[in-house]
C-alpha cells in the first residue's frame, strides 16, 4: 500500500534546537526528517560542529560531519547572552512544540530555560535535555566527548573481538569509529521527544532528560543481563567460537553460521573438504570446542577467495556471509540504490551530494530529505514572521 | 500514567533487534502482547551453543514487562485468532525474513485492509524492498553491509565485528519511528508501515563518513584516533586492564592538562603547541601522558582529569555499571528479580520524564502466561472456545 502523497509523521510539528554536541544535533535531524520544522538556533559566530573536520572540497566550507546532522533544518542566529536574543527565542518558542537542547542545568537558568519558566511560559512545549551523563545524579556536570561515552557505557570495553581482539591482545580497548554513543543518544533523544507528543495529549507538556551513556548503555543491554547470569563479558574471550572476520585475498568478508542448516551450506560453500565431514562435527556443541581449529582451516581458505564471489555463492547456499563494505561501495550499492537511502541534496561550497536520509522507510518510500544544510542565519526572515504572525498560518507554512 | 498508555501491540518479533524495540515500547506504556508458540518459542528463550552460552539466554532483558500468548501461525484458525488480535491492537510488529508475514496472510495490505489505522512495524536485515531484501544476517553482517565494521579497527588491523549492541540500535531506531508512526496515527488515523533495515541503521552510524566518501574522500579505520583531537585516546593505568579515556577538546582543556600532569616541557615544546601540531605528533603524545596515567589508580586519575574540566572516563565494565553509582540514582541500572526469584541489574528504558513513569513492572512471561487476559478479556473468547483451540493446536 505504497502512498506517496501520505504526509510524513511530524508534518505541522516545529521544533527548536540549540545545540552544541553530536547527540542533540542528530535528535534534531532525526526529528526534521520524520517532518517536523526545525529550526537550528545557532550563536552569531556559527554552531561549533559547522567547523569540525573534514571539510568538503572543493571549497572546504562546509563540515561533513554538520552537512549531515543539518540536513534540512532552518537556520537563523540568535545571541542568547544578551536579553533582545532571548526576546528573539521566544518568538520561536511560543509556537515551537518542542525543544531539543543541550545546556547545562546552570545554562538553562541564566537563559530562562529551566524546566520551570519553560512550562509556565510555553504551556505546550516539550523539552528534550541530551547530555552526557543527563541533566540529574552525580556526573551530571561531567565533561565527556564520544571516545570517554562509549567506555562509559561498557561497550568500548568489550572492543575489539574477534580476529583483532586475536591479532592484539595487548592493545588498548577499542571504541566504534565515528560517534556511535552520541547517535544513540540522538536517536533515544527523538524516542524521548515523540513520546511525550504522543503522551501531551494525555498528561500535557513535559520535560524530558536524556543521558547519552545511558543511552549507549541500552543498546549494550545484554552485557548486563550477563553480568547477572554470573559472567563478566570480556572483549578477549566474547569471540564467536568459530567464523566471524575472515581474510580474503581482496578484503574482508564476514561468516556467522547459527544454524544447523547454514553449517551445512557452509561443507558446501568450502566443496566438502575430508576434515569438515568428521561425524563428530555434525554436533553444535562439539564444534563450539573444536572453534579454533575449524577457524584454522576455514582461515587458510577464505585466503584464496575473492569477496565478490564467495559472498554471491554463500548467500545462494543460505551461509549468512556479507563483505565488509568500504564506504564507497555502500554509495554505489543497487540495493541502497534501489531503496533511496542517499538523497542528492546542496550542500555549500561542495555541490548536489548523496546524504542518508534515514534508515527506514515509511508507506513504502524512503522519507525525503528536504534540503541540503542551511548557511549560517539562512532563514532569519523567520523570527520576524513569527513575531508577526499567528499560529494556524505558521503550521501551514511548516507543513 | 506513561506517555503510550493506551498503545496496544501485537508483537510477533523474535530474537534480539525486533524484541528490543517494543520491550522499549513497553516500558514506555504500551501494552505489549508478545506472540510464540510451543513448536515455536523464542529461540531466546533457549541456551545457544555457538555464543558458548550453555546456561541461561539473553532473553529476560528483552521479553521482561510483556504479555505472553501462544498461537500456532502454521494453523489457518491460528492465523484468524492473530487477526482478531492484530484488529484490537494499534501496532503490529514483526522481525521475520520479508515475505514471510505475507505468506501467513499478515502482510501489510491484508492487515491494512481489516484495520486502516494499524502501524505496522516491520525489522529486517536489508529492509522489505530492494534486490538483497531476502539476505539472511546478524548483527555482525549487518555492520559489515553498512560500513561500520570496516571503519571500526585499529589502524592496522582488520574491521570489527559488531555485536547485541548493533541489533539493539536497530531496535531502538525502530521504537523511535514505531512512535512517530503512532504519534501521525493519534493526529490523522492515518496507520502506515514502517520498514526498519539493519543495514541501514549500520550505515546510519556512519552518515558522515560516507557523506565524505560521496566527496570523494577515504575515511578509513583509525583506531581510537579522533579527526582532529590529541591527546585523544584510552590509556593504561597502574591497574591491571583498567583504562582511562581521555579527550582534549581546545587549548585551554591541553593546558591545564599539562599543568596536572606536572609536565610544563609540554607546553614549550614546538610539536604540541597547537592543535594540529599535536595531532601530527599524537603518538609521541600519547606516550607522555601513559606516562602519568600509569602511575595512578583509573579512578584517581579519572577524579582529577574531571576536577580539572578535562574530559575523561574509565572503560567500564559491567561490574562497574551494575554498582555505578550515577546510573543507579539515575534509574537507569535497577534490580529486578528474574524468572527463578534471585535478584539482578537490569536497564530500564534509558529516558527520564518530568511526569510520566517509564519502566519495567513486571519480569519475563511464561509461555501463554496472558492468555486468560488476552484470548479471554480482549478478545472475548469463552473458555470453551479457548479449550477447543487448545485441542486442535491451535493456541499451543
Amino acid at each position: 500500500m505504497t502512498d506517496e502523497a501520505a504526509a510524513p509523521p511530524l508534518a505541522g510539528a516545529i521544533a527548536v534546537e540549540i545545540s552544541r554536541g553530536v547527540a542533540a544535533t542528530h535528535a534534531g535531524r532525526l526529528l526534521c526528517t520524520l517532518g517536523a520544522e526545525t529550526v537550528l538556533v545557532e550563536p552569531p559566530q556559527g554552531h561549533p560542529l559547522r567547523r569540525e573536520p573534514p571539510l568538503l572540497p572543493p571549497a572546504y566550507e562546509a563540515s561533513t560531519l554538520f552537512a549531515f546532522l543539518a540536513a534540512g533544518k532552518k537556520s537563523i542566529t540568535c545571541d542568547l547572552t544578551n536579553p533582545a536574543g532571548r526576546v528573539e527565542l521566544s518568538a520561536l518558542l511560543d509556537e515551537a512544540d518542542v525543544l531539543i537542547h543541550d545546556l547545562r542545568p546552570d545554562e538553562r537558568v541564566k537563559l530562562d530555560l529551566d524546566e520551570q519558566t519553560l512550562r509556565a511560559r510555553y504551556p505546550r512545549l516539550i523539552d528534550v535535555s541530551v547530555l552526557p551523563f543527563g541533566a540529574v545524579g552525580p556526573k551530571a556536570d561531567w565533561q565527556a566527548e564520544e571516545i570517554n561515552l562509549i567506555h562509559a557505557s561498557g561497550e568500548g570495553f568489550l572492543l575489539p573481538n574477534g580476529l583483532a581482539a586475536e591479532l592484539f591482545p595487548e592493545r588498548p580497548p577499542l571504541k566504534v569509529y565515528g560517534h556511535f554513543a552520541e547517535y544513540q543518544g540522538g536517536v533515544v533523544a527523538a524516542l524521548g521527544a515523540l513520546s511525550a507528543l504522543v503522551g501531551r495529549a494525555q498528561g500535557g507538556a513535559e520535560s524530558v532528560d536524556v543521558s547519552i551513556q545511558d543511552a549507549a548503555l541500552a543498546v549494550g543491554a545484554f552485557a548486563l543481563q550477563r553480568f547477572g547470569d554470573g559472567s563478566l563479558e570480556h572483549r578477549s574471550t566474547r569471540s564467536f567460537k568459530y567464523g566471524g572476520v575472515l581474510e580474503c585475498a581482496d578484503g574482508y568478508v564476514e561468516l556467522l553460521t547459527l544454524e544447523e542448516r547454514q553449517w551445512g551450506g557452509l561443507i558446501e560453500l568450502m566443496g566438502r573438504p575430508d576434515w569438515m565431514l568428521d561425524p563428530a562435527l555434525s554436533d553444535s556443541l562439539e564444534r563450539s570446542r573444536r572453534g579454533t581449529e575449524i577457524n584454522r582451516e576455514v582461515r587458510a581458505w577464505a585466503l584464496e577467495q575473492r569477496t565478490a564471489d564467495v559472498v554471491a555463492r554463500a548467500q545462494a547456499l543460505g551461509v549468512p556471509m556479507a563483505k565488509y563494505a568500504r564506504p564507497a561501495e555502500v554509495l554505489s550499492d543497487p540495493h541502497e540504490a534501489a531503496r533511496h537511502l542517499f538523497q542528492p541534496v546542496e550542500i555549500p561550497g561542495a555541490g548536489r551530494l548523496p546524504v542518508l536520509s534515514t534508515p527506514f522507510h515509511l508507506d513504502g518510500t524512503a522519507l525525503p530529505l528536504r534540503a541540503g544544510p542551511p548557511r549560517l542565519g539562512e532563514h532569519q526572515n523567520l523570527l520576524m514572521a513569527r513575531r508577526h504572525r499567528e499560529r494556524p498560518a505558521i503550521v501551514a507554512e511548516a507543513s | 500514567m506513561k506517555p503510550l498508555a493506551g498503545v496496544r501491540i501485537a508483537d510477533f518479533t523474535l530474537h534480539a533487534a525486533g524484541p528490543f524495540c517494543t520491550h522499549m515500547l513497553s516500558q514506555l506504556g504500551a501494552e505489549c502482547i508478545k506472540i510464540e508458540s510451543a513448536a515455536r518459542p523464542d529461540i531466546f528463550r533457549k541456551p545457544h551453543p555457538v555464543y558458548g552460552r550453555m546456561g541461561p539466554a539473553s532473553f529476560d532483558q528483552v521479553a521482561s514487562n510483556k504479555l505472553s500468548v501462544r498461537i500456532n501461525l502454521k494453523d489457518a484458525k491460528g492465523i484468524a485468532l492473530a487477526k482478531k488480535l492484530v484488529g484490537v491492537s494499534d501496532l503490529v510488529c514483526e522481525s521475520f525474513r520479508p515475505g514471510v508475514m505475507e505468506r501467513l496472510g499478515l502482510g501489510y495490505d491484508e492487515i491494512a485492509a481489516l484495520k486502516p489505522s494499524v502501524v505496522m512495524v516491520s525489522v529486517s536485515s536489508s529492509g522489505q524492498s530492494g534486490p538483497d531484501s531476502h539476505f539472511a544476517g546478524y548483527a555482525p553482517l549487518f555492520g559489515a553491509w553498512g560500513a561500520l565494521g570496516y571503519l571500526t579497527g585499529y589502524e592496522d588491523g582488520p574491521p570489527i565485528e559488531m555485536r547485541h549492541a548493533m541489533d539493539h540500535s536497530v531496535g531502538m531506531n525502530a521504537a523511535m519511528a514505531a512512535v512517530a508512526a503512532v504519534y501521525r496515527l493519534r493526529q490523522t488515523g492515518r496507520g502506515g508501515h514502517v520498514d526498519i533495515s539493519a543495514r541501514e541503521v549500520a550505515c546510519s552510524l556512519v552518515g558522515e563518513a560516507l557523506l565524505f566518501a560521496a566527496a570523494g574522500g577515504e575515511p578509513a579505520r583509525i583506531g581510537n584516533d579522533h579527526l582532529r583531537m590529541a591527546p585523544h585516546g584510552v590509556f593504561r593505568t597502574r591497574e591491571e586492564d583498567r583504562w582511562l579515556t581521555i579527550a582534549v577538546r581546545t587549548d585551554d582543556e591541553w593546558r591545564r592538562l599539562a599543568k596536572l600532569i606536572d609536565a610544563p616541557h609540554l607546553l614549550s615544546d614546538p610539536r604540541f603547541e597547537t592543535e594540529a601540531n599535536r595531532h601530527t605528533h599524537r603518538r609521541v603524545l600519547y606516550g607522555e601522558i601513559e606516562h602519568w596515567t600509569m602511575t595512578h589508580e583509573a579512578g584517581e586519575a579519572e577524579r582529577k582529569l574531571q576536577a580539572a574540566g578535562i574530559a575523561a572516563h574509565i572503560s567500564c565494565n559491567m561490574k562497574d555499571i551494575a554498582h555505578d553509582r550515577h546510573l543507579r540514582e539515575r534509574g537507569t541500572v535497577v534490580d529486578v528479580e528474574d524468572t527463578t526469584g534471585r535478584e539482578r541489574a537490569a536497564l530500564k528504558a534509558p529516558i527520564r520524564f518530568s511526569k510520566s513513569e517509564v519502566g519495567m513492572t513486571r519480569g519475563t512471561p511464561r509461555l501463554g502466561e496472558d492468555e486468560d487476559y488476552v484470548f479471554g478479556e480482549l478478545l472475548g473468547l469463552s473458555r470453551e472456545d479457548r479449550d477447543v483451540l487448545i485441542d486442535q493446536q491451535v493456541i499451543y
